[in-house]
């Protein structure tokens, strides 16, 4: 028993290299898609201490408005733009309905706001675009579909383009962020509306138009989530679910962390996928991917309260 | 090119000078009262701020001092009265914008942006500069690097005027408290703001950090012609540092004057020792 836990899934990996970068691989597409969600979050989260519960429905919603005006005959690429313009509005909506008249009640008021959002956009959505599921406009917006073949120390590694393209995207989406963030005059403000709202305020940033600017940013990050995940698994409501991954994920990098945000998620992205298929499968039959994150994240929080990158709260008093 | 350049940069520099003479009035607040609930704030204060001035406002804690600083920039919406900022009466303005209107602040417990540098939490405080509206910039960066460089220069200037240039990359949390102050000064400096509010810019200092304190406040006043509005606690500075002084007490003015009128007011002196009323 203790061979079967220490010592085979070590030889396993070591005796089929090229499978193990397989599995790594795998674990390191869906990590990807994990961060971005978790970027979402992290983003709104430090610019309104607003926990988004509605991260994971914007991305369906994106999705379906996406695939939903390539259907009704709109060529891929205005439907893109034409769906940006449709998550502007919901960003602007959003604060004119929902925030701005919650403006200074306790946090868990306004998280409860971001639940509604939620439910209100899975019936809305449902109305608009039908609840069945959808397949990704993926050839029609240029992303090649096909698979790069490798054959690392003689064996046989498979890429699909598409990951590899999801993986280039994200990318540059979280280098853009970043250099939005902190080289920007924009970038400063949000920055600083998180540290200190009255202070903010005081030197003429408006909280309402940074409000916007960051659900459109995170609405942003929904669509390219949405589309390099609907690639993989189609568009359907069921996507929401995966929103839930980005939990542990905050967990693991912390709520304020942009760098813990994406390392949190590759990380869960490839932890879950070697238990996955080393311990999961041959131990425990299987299907472990659905709750080793959140085991993860239980186990890293009794050591590190404040997460892996989040910053150390220090109470003065 | 450049030319266009410099007629841009002197276009911001010149907000301070807005065609008010020195001397008159800047401010004007009338009949100002504000309550939270049951509870009377301020009631029924009016003064005034005269442009090039240094106006202090004391009194003993309570008074309502801070909540009038919060009137005046927009944090609070007084019930009645009225404040009229260079000649026009304003209504409701939020804070946001009374910044772009001229008039910057500092907080009695420093409200820094504490994860970022001296440099980018000065530079905060020119946003309000910048011509095109924030939701523009974040769409095209281009022009707005042009426009960043003035306003890296302006700021290196302020820097380099509050002898700071040390810290210039120290993320603020890490900065010792009386630094911290100065910084705080610095943003609100880089707004080039035509009303200046300091609220206790000289509480917990020590002396030589007040001297320091003391000496800036007044380049500003002279150097810069800005006009200055500041709450302060030690009086030796007060009397120094002002031209006119106004007194509250319990939410009610009680003395407004030169410093040596306000000195003698038996009324002052009354609510500073503390005469039962």
């Amino acid at each position: 028993m203790l061979s079967e836990i220490f010592v085979e899934p070590f030889v396993d990996m070591v005796s089929a290299p090229d499978f193990l970068m397989q599995v790594l691989w795998e674990g390191l597409v869906s990590g990807i898609l994990y961060a971005l969600i978790a970027l979402g979050f992290v983003l709104i989260y430090r610019s309104s201490r607003i926990f988004n519960f509605a991260q994971g429905i914007m991305v369906v919603f994106a999705a379906l408005t996406l695939v939903g005006l390539h259907e009704a005959g709109v060529p891929a690429w205005v439907s893109v733009a034409l769906t940006l313009g449709v998550m502007f509005v919901l960003a602007f909506v959003v604060e004119r309905v929902v925030l701005r008249p919650l403006v200074g009640q306790p946090d868990i008021i306004l998280f409860m706001a971001t639940i509604g959002i939620t439910l209100f956009l899975i019936g809305f959505g449902e109305i608009i675009f039908g609840g069945e599921n959808k397949v990704m406009i993926t050839e029609q917006l240029g992303i090649p579909t096909d698979s790069v073949v490798f054959e690392p120390f003689g064996g046989l590694l498979i890429l699909e383009q598409k990951d590899i393209a999801a993986a280039a995207i994200a990318a540059l989406l979280v280098i853009g962020l970043l250099l939005f963030l902190n080289k920007t005059r924009m970038g400063r403000a949000i920055r600083a509306l998180g540290d200190d709202p009255q202070a903010a305020m005081s030197v003429g940033i408006s909280l309402q138009t940074i409000w916007v600017l960051v659900w459109f940013i995170a609405g942003i990050i929904a669509l390219v989530t949405g589309i390099a995940w609907g690639a993989r698994a189609g568009v359907s409501f069921a996507l929401e679910v995966i929103a839930y991954k980005a939990l542990p994920v905050l967990m693991l990098g912390g709520l304020e962390s942009i760098s813990g945000a994406i390392v949190g998620g590759l990380m869960i992205g490839m932890l879950e996928k070697l238990f996955e298929i080393y311990w999961g499968q041959p131990l425990l039959g299987g299907n472990t991917e659905t709750w080793f994150a959140f085991m993860l994240a239980l186990v890293v929080l009794l050591f590190r309260p404040q997460g892996l990158f989040g910053e150390r709260i220090i109470e003065r008093v | 090119m450049n030319v266009h350049v410099q007629e841009d940069l002197s276009q911001h520099t010149s907000r301070a000078d807005d065609g008010i003479a020195k001397g008159a009035d800047l401010l004007k607040v009338e009949n100002i009262s504000l309550s939270f609930g049951g509870v009377k704030a301020i009631t029924d204060i009016s003064f005034d701020i005269k442009k090039g001035e240094i106006r202090a406002i004391i009194g003993p804690n309570g008074a309502g001092k801070t909540s009038m600083l919060n009137v005046i920039n927009g944090f609070y919406f007084p019930q009645q009265g009225t404040i009229t900022f260079r000649g026009e009466e304003r209504r409701r303005a939020r804070a946001s914008e009374t910044a772009r209107d001229g008039i910057a602040r500092t907080f009695q417990n420093i409200a820094l942006f504490k994860g970022m540098s001296t440099l980018d939490n000065i530079m905060t405080g020119r946003i309000t500069l910048q011509k095109r509206n924030l939701l523009w910039h974040a769409l095209w960066k281009g022009p707005a690097e042009r426009e960043e460089i003035e306003h890296r220069e302006a700021v290196e200037r302020i820097i380099d005027f509050l002898e700071i240039e040390h810290i210039r990359k120290t993320p603020v949390g890490r900065l010792p408290y009386g630094l911290q102050k100065r910084v705080e000064l610095g943003r609100a400096l880089a707004a080039e703001p035509a009303l200046l509010l300091l609220d206790e810019p000289m509480a917990g200092m020590n002396l030589e950090e007040k001297a320091d304190m003391s000496r800036f406040i007044l380049d500003v006043n002279q150097q810069y012609g800005t006009t200055i509005a500041l709450i302060e606690h030690d009086m030796g500075v007060v009397m120094d540092l002002s031209d006119r002084v106004v007194v509250l007490d319990y939410g009610k003015k009680i003395g407004d004057g030169t410093p040596d009128e306000v000195r003698n007011n038996p009324d002052v002196i009354d609510a500073y020792l503390g005469v039962p009323h």
